[in-house]
């Protein structure tokens, strides 16, 4: 079908975006922030950072290191805690003019569902994303969402709270990050948002101490794009339910790997720090591009790198 | 705090100086006449790389006149040096002005300002207007060096008195620039900008001296514009630039991280619990 006006709304779920572009949870404030430098009008929904049942105060500073093409960091789910948050926080958010997910993270099967479900009974939340995957606040990094079960029991007890479209951020740190997609799928989730940030840490020669607080971080920006783009190309192949591309977005081209990989949404985080502009011109760009090739929608892309995976090429004699 | 955010916004404008005021410290001067207009003494703008290959860099508005706002900072790594070379008549997109600035509102007779290396990028507007309201202004600047001690004679011209030291002798007594302040004659208020040892030495000479201090903090950033909540710092959570957050009663803290870019990046001085 020939086009002039590609659309480029997408769906997560029930989730209706007008365009393809979440702001990544923990990298856009409330939205709030952003407002004087961003025309919010011309995203598709902004994660808002994670909520927990009870406050926290955050990590130790630094908890923010400059990395080549990229950064770490290590914020520790610096929030008011779920009560404060919903008495004084939320309301200020209805007026956005694109979407709000919210985002929960927790340390307790019982307390994601709870703070799941409180959160998702306010008309300010369109959906709701499970953080089991940041990589700041557990012991040697590991969470919910390195296991497939563990993930598995978060979503389904989430799931029984709502019928919100839910969202559930994988880690890549882990071995096989389809067979977590799998087991979120299977208990309920929605969509899956590929990747959160890849662990990581720097080293003061000087001092001779991580340079973090936190002594580790996540790191994210163009250095973890690769990382990501694999993730979520092995994704695609695993689960049927939407994927949220994410990790080191900052052009058209970038955004293009990973719709090609599969994704139909994809989340703009760290590129913002470097210029508040990026997710407005990726998404004229994207526009632009779609119009140039006459393709109706981004239905049209979706995944149509997606060729399988290579089989070890043998030479004849190999043995095995 | 002087917020001004209603001004801030994304400026598309063009080099019109560049010189290098020492070895490895550039001032660069833009066209900028919002911005020139908008910023407030201690505010700061986000300068959006050229290449579009690193996270913005927060820089000081040290000059704001006419159509001119000009940056002052010193070459420290890959992003400085990028925009340390840019010429007269690039572009650079900076966002801004941004962040609470210093707090002028009370009208301190004897004012001391303290400023530690890069740190004075954040003083001449605070300065200058001190000086306009009448105020006696002493400017107790330290740097490593007397080259470092940049523009030292232009706040001596605008009316600042001028107590210097430099780590290696080179100019005004040699060593901190804090003990010169603690010898000093107590002045009515102190403003502050430079490292942190500096700036925690002038918070307690401050409280020693019974005066308020502000001090203009600086932490690493990621945006910069209150979004991620990377640079913060301790401060008394009943205060006014504290962030919004439970008391200790209903199962938060006395204590809570403001972000230096939103709430700061200037703070009173007995606020803080760093």
């Amino acid at each position: 079908m020939v086009s002039d006006r590609p659309t480029l709304a997408t769906k997560l779920g029930k989730l209706e975006l007008a365009y393809p572009t979440l702001m990544g949870s923990g990298c856009y404030g409330s939205g709030e922030e952003f407002a004087p430098f961003a025309d919010l009008s011309k995203i598709g929904a902004i994660v808002l950072k994670s909520v927990t049942r009870l406050p926290r105060l955050g990590n130790p500073t630094p908890r923010i290191v400059h990395t080549p093409a990229g950064m770490l960091n290590a914020i520790g789910l610096q929030n008011p805690g779920l009560d404060w948050y919903l008495a004084r926080e939320l309301h200020k958010y209805a007026q956005r003019p694109c979407k709000i997910v919210g985002s929960v993270a927790a340390f307790s099967v019982d307390d994601y569902a709870y703070v799941c479900e409180r959160l998702a009974a306010r008309d300010e939340i369109a959906a709701v994303e499970l953080n089991v995957s940041c990589p700041n606040v557990a012991r040697e990094g590991e969470t919910f969402g390195c296991d497939p079960e563990l993930t598995a029991a978060v979503v389904r007890a989430a799931r029984s709270t709502t019928d919100k479209t839910l969202i559930v951020k994988l880690s890549p740190n882990v071995t096989e990050i389809a067979a977590v997609a799998r087991a979120a799928e299977a208990a309920g989730a929605d969509a899956l948002a590929v990747i959160n940030t890849v662990r990581g840490m720097a080293i003061d020669a000087e001092t001779w101490r991580p340079r973090l607080g936190n002594l580790s971080g996540g790191l994210s920006g163009p250095a973890i794009r690769p990382i990501a783009v694999l993730a979520v190309y092995e994704v695609a192949q695993a689960v049927k339910i939407p994927i949220v591309g994410q990790g080191g977005i900052e052009t058209l081209t970038d955004a293009l790997e990973f719709f090609l990989a599969g994704a139909r949404a994809v989340s703009i985080g760290t590129a913002n720090f470097t210029d508040p502009r990026i997710p407005e011109r990726i998404v004229a760009e994207l526009h632009a591009y779609l119009a140039s090739r006459n393709l109706a929608g981004i239905d049209a892309i979706v995944g149509k790198a997606n060729v399988g995976f290579a089989t070890p090429h043998q030479y004849e004699g190999d043995e095995g | 705090m002087v917020t001004r955010d209603l001004h801030a916004g994304v400026h598309e404008t063009t080099v019109i100086e560049r010189r290098e005021l020492a070895t490895g410290v550039v001032l660069v001067s833009l066209d900028a006449p919002l911005l020139a207009k908008t910023t407030c003494p201690g505010q700061y703008i986000m300068a959006i790389p050229p290449s579009g290959e690193a996270a913005a860099t927060a820089l000081a508005v040290y000059e704001a006149e006419g159509k001119r706002a000009s940056l002052l900072f010193f070459i420290t790594g890959k992003r400085t040096r990028e925009l340390s070379e840019l010429r007269s008549g690039d572009r650079l997109d900076v966002v801004g002005p941004l962040g609470n600035g210093f707090d002028l509102s009370e009208a301190a007779r004897d004012v001391a300002i303290v400023a530690g290396g890069v740190g004075i990028a954040s003083v001449l507007l605070c300065a200058q207007a001190l000086l306009r309201n009448g105020s006696r202004v002493r400017l107790f600047y330290g740097a490593r060096t007397a080259e470092l001690l940049v523009d030292a004679e232009r706040f001596a011209a605008a009316g600042c008195e001028l107590v210097v030291t430099t780590d290696d002798g080179s100019r005004g007594e040699r060593g901190f620039i804090t003990d010169a302040l603690a010898r000093a004659r107590r002045p009515d208020r102190i403003y502050a900008c430079g490292p942190s040892p500096m700036l925690r030495g002038v918070a307690h000479i401050a409280d020693r001296f019974g005066v308020r201090a502000q001090l203009s903090l600086e932490e690493t950033f990621g945006c910069g514009i209150g979004g991620c909540w990377g640079c913060v710092v301790p401060v008394i959570a009943s205060s006014a630039q504290a962030p919004s957050f439970p008391p200790a009663a209903l199962g938060g803290s006395d204590v809570a991280y403001a972000r230096v870019c939103k709430e700061g990046p200037v703070f009173w001085a007995d606020e803080l619990r760093w």
